[in-house]
C-alpha cells in the first residue's frame, strides 16, 4: 500500500490508497473551489468594460472619455489640457463631419460640452454648453417624486427618463459618426443587457447614502462652517441639499421629495467666463422644451474637487460657489425670492461665513475622498499586480484630491501631512512585488489617521 | 408650527412640479420600436388605422388620441438610412406603422410624441 502524499495541491498516492487518496483530492478540491459567482459583481464589472471601452459603432468616443475615472467622473479644464490632440474628447477638431459638435474653444478653455436640449431644428443655434457632470452617489441623487431626476436640468433621458435610459441619449447626443444621427449608421444604439450593465456600474460609484449630519469634526472652521450649513435662519443650505446631498429635507418637502430643480439664477450671471470669449453661448432654459428656468440640484459632499461648478462651469472655486448664495442674482432669483418670502430674509453670509461654509464642504468631501481611497486600497490587495496597480493609481488620484481640497485652504495640516505619507506608500506599493500589500496596509492605516484628525472616530 | 417652518411649507409647496417628462430631443433619433424602457411596455406600436385633421385626433389600436401642440412628431427614416426629422399631423396617414408615447399612460387621452414611419422618398 502507497501512502496517500499530503495534499499539497494534488495527490501522488497510487495503488490500493488511490481510492482513500482520491476521495481527499475531492473533499480538498471542494474546499479550494472558487466561491460562487457574485452576479452583481459581473454585471457592474460587465458594465465597467462598456462605460471605458464601448464605442457603439460611433465616433470613437466612450462614456469614459467625458466621465473619467481618474478625474471623479468628469472633466475640468486642467485635465483636458494634458490630453493628446487625438483624444475622442477632440473629434470636433480632427473630424470635418463633426465640426459643429463641440466648440472646441469652450471645451478647452472651461470643460463645457455642446448639447441639443431644445431639438436638433436649427445645430447653428440651438444648442447649449454644459459642464459634465460626475456620476458619484447616484444612488442618493436621482430619485424624486416627479421620476428620475438625470442631467443638469433633470431631464437628460429618453424613453422613460430613468438613469438607465441615459446612455442612449448620451450615444445619440454625443457619439455620432456624422450630425445626421442616424441609427445603425452613425452609432448603433445600446442594447438592453448593456443598459443593465452600464446602470448597475454607474449606480455602484462612490456614496451610496446620504451622510447624517452633524458630523463631529475637529476643526473650528469647518465645524463653524456646518452650523451655518445646517442653520435655517442663516446658511439655509441644509433645505436644498438635506445632509449636503441632493435632495430636499424631508421636514419641508415631504418624505418622497428627494431631489429637486430650482431657478436660482445661475444663467443671470454677469460676466460669465464662457460670454467674455465672444464665441456663441446661446441662454439655457434649463428643465423641458422650452425650459422652465430650473436646474438639478446637484449633491455637495462632492463638490470641492469637481468644479468648475454650476451647470455652465461659471464659477471656478467653491467659496465663489457658496458666495454666488449671498449675491443679488440668486437672493433675486425665483429660488431666492421664495426663501426670501419663507424665512423673512435672503441668504447673506459674510465673508469669514462663507470661507467657514467652503470650508466645511472641502473637509466632507476629503472625507469622501478618504473613504473612496481605503476602498479601493482594501480591493488592491485581493487583485493581481496587473490590476492593482489601475486601482491603486485610483487610490492615489482620491488622496491627490484629498490633499489638494484640504491644503487648498490650509485646513486640517495634520491630516494632510497624513494623507501625503499615504501618497508616498501608494506610490511606492505600486512599484513594489514583494511589499504591495503590507504597503498598501501601511497607506491605508495613514488615511485612518488623517481621517482621525477631521472627525472624531465614534 | 413655527413661522419658519410654515414658511418653508409654502416654499415646498411652490416649489413642487408636474411630474417630469423625459427628455424629448434626442428621442427623435430611436427609431420605432427602440424607445428605452418605453417601448414594448406603455407605448403603442402598431398602424395608424385613421387621423382626423378637423379633430387633430389618430386613431391607433382602436383607440382616439388626441395630437395637442404639445406632441411632438418625428418621421423615421432610419430604414432608409436617413435622418429622422420633425413631422407634421400630415405624416399620419392611414396604414403607416407608428408609435405613440402617451402624456397620460393611464388615460391614453393625449400623444407626448410619435413616431411614424416614413414613405418611400420623404
Amino acid at each position: 500500500m502507497v501512502k496517500a502524499m499530503p495534499w499539497r495541491g494534488g495527490f501522488r498516492g497510487v495503488g490500493t490508497g488511490a481510492l482513500t487518496g482520491g476521495f481527499l483530492c475531492v473533499f480538498a478540491l471542494a474546499a479550494c473551489e472558487d466561491p460562487a459567482p457574485d452576479p452583481q459583481a459581473a454585471l457592474i464589472a460587465k458594465g465597467r468594460e462598456i462605460f471605458f471601452n464601448e464605442t457603439f459603432a460611433g465616433n470613437g468616443r466612450t462614456c469614459g472619455t467625458c466621465h473619467r475615472a481618474e478625474e471623479n467622473f468628469t472633466l475640468g479644464p486642467a485635465f483636458i489640457a494634458t490630453l493628446p490632440a487625438d483624444d475622442p474628447l477632440f473629434v470636433a477638431e480632427t473630424n470635418p463631419e463633426l465640426a459643429t459638435l463641440e466648440n472646441p474653444v469652450l471645451l478647452r478653455r472651461f470643460g463645457l460640452i455642446l448639447e441639443n436640449l431644445d431639438g436638433f431644428g436649427d445645430l447653428e443655434n440651438v444648442f447649449t454648453q454644459r459642464g459634465i457632470p460626475h456620476t458619484l452617489a447616484l444612488p442618493t441623487s436621482v430619485a424624486s417624486a416627479q421620476g428620475p431626476r438625470t442631467g443638469w436640468s433633470g431631464d437628460g433621458a429618453p424613453g422613460d427618463g430613468s438613469l438607465r435610459s441615459f446612455a442612449t441619449g448620451a450615444v445619440i447626443q454625443h457619439f455620432p459618426k456624422t450630425l445626421n444621427r442616424v441609427s445603425g449608421v452613425d452609432f448603433r444604439l445600446p442594447t438592453d443587457d448593456e443598459l443593465d450593465a452600464l446602470e448597475a456600474f454607474q449606480l455602484s460609484l462612490g456614496r451610496q447614502e446620504d451622510l447624517a449630519l452633524p458630523l463631529p469634526l475637529k476643526g473650528v472652521v469647518a465645524a463653524r462652517g456646518q452650523e451655518i450649513f445646517l442653520d435655517n435662519a442663516l446658511g439655509k443650505c441644509n433645505a436644498c441639499h438635506f445632509n449636503a446631498g441632493a435632495n430636499g429635507n424631508p421636514a419641508i418637502f415631504g418624505a418622497d421629495a428627494g431631489n429637486l430643480n430650482f431657478n436660482t439664477g445661475v444663467e443671470d450671471l454677469p460676466d460669465q467666463p464662457a460670454d467674455l470669449t465672444g464665441e456663441r453661448v446661446p441662454p439655457d432654459d434649463g428643465l423641458g422644451t422650452p425650459g422652465d428656468g430650473t436646474f438639478n440640484t446637484p449633491p455637495l459632499v462632492e463638490a470641492a474637487d469637481t468644479g468648475p461648478f454650476f451647470h455652465n462651469n461659471s464659477v471656478e472655486t467653491i467659496e465663489g460657489t457658496v458666495a454666488f448664495y449671498n449675491g443679488d442674482t440668486f437672493n433675486n432669483s425665483p429660488a431666492g425670492q421664495l426663501i426670501s418670502g419663507a424665512t423673512g430674509s435672503g441668504i447673506n453670509l459674510d465673508a469669514t461665513q462663507t470661507e467657514e461654509v467652503a470650508a466645511f464642504l472641502r473637509v466632507i468631501n476629503a472625507l469622501e475622498n478618504i473613504r473612496g481611497a481605503v476602498a479601493l486600497l482594501e480591493e488592491s490587495a485581493a487583485q493581481k499586480q496587473g490590476p492593482a496597480r489601475a486601482t491603486l493609481a485610483l487610490a492615489g488620484a482620491e488622496t491627490d484630491d484629498a490633499i489638494a481640497v484640504l491644503a487648498g485652504a490650509d485646513l486640517s495640516l495634520a491630516a494632510v501631512a497624513h494623507l501625503r505619507e499615504a501618497r508616498r506608500l501608494i506610490k511606492k506599493a505600486a512599484r513594489s512585488w514583494f511589499f504591495r500589500k503590507r504597503l498598501t496596509r501601511e497607506a491605508t492605516e495613514e488615511q485612518r489617521k488623517a481621517r482621525g484628525e477631521i472627525v472624531e472616530e465614534s | 408650527m413655527e413661522p419658519r417652518s410654515i414658511g418653508f411649507a409654502v416654499l415646498a409647496a411652490l416649489l413642487w412640479s408636474a411630474p417630469l417628462q423625459a427628455q424629448k430631443t434626442t428621442e427623435q433619433f430611436v427609431p420605432i420600436g427602440q424607445s428605452p424602457g418605453l417601448s414594448g411596455k406603455s407605448t403603442y406600436l402598431g398602424a395608424i388605422e385613421a387621423a382626423d385633421s378637423v379633430t387633430q385626433t389618430v386613431t391607433a389600436g382602436g383607440r382616439s388620441v388626441q395630437v395637442t401642440e404639445r406632441t411632438r412628431i418625428w418621421l423615421d427614416r432610419s430604414g432608409a438610412r436617413q435622418p429622422n426629422v420633425a413631422g407634421s399631423f400630415a405624416d399620419l396617414q392611414a396604414g403607416r406603422r407608428v408609435e405613440i408615447k402617451y402624456e397620460d399612460e393611464a388615460r391614453r387621452e393625449r400623444a407626448d410624441w410619435i413616431k411614424v414611419q416614413a414613405d418611400a422618398g420623404q
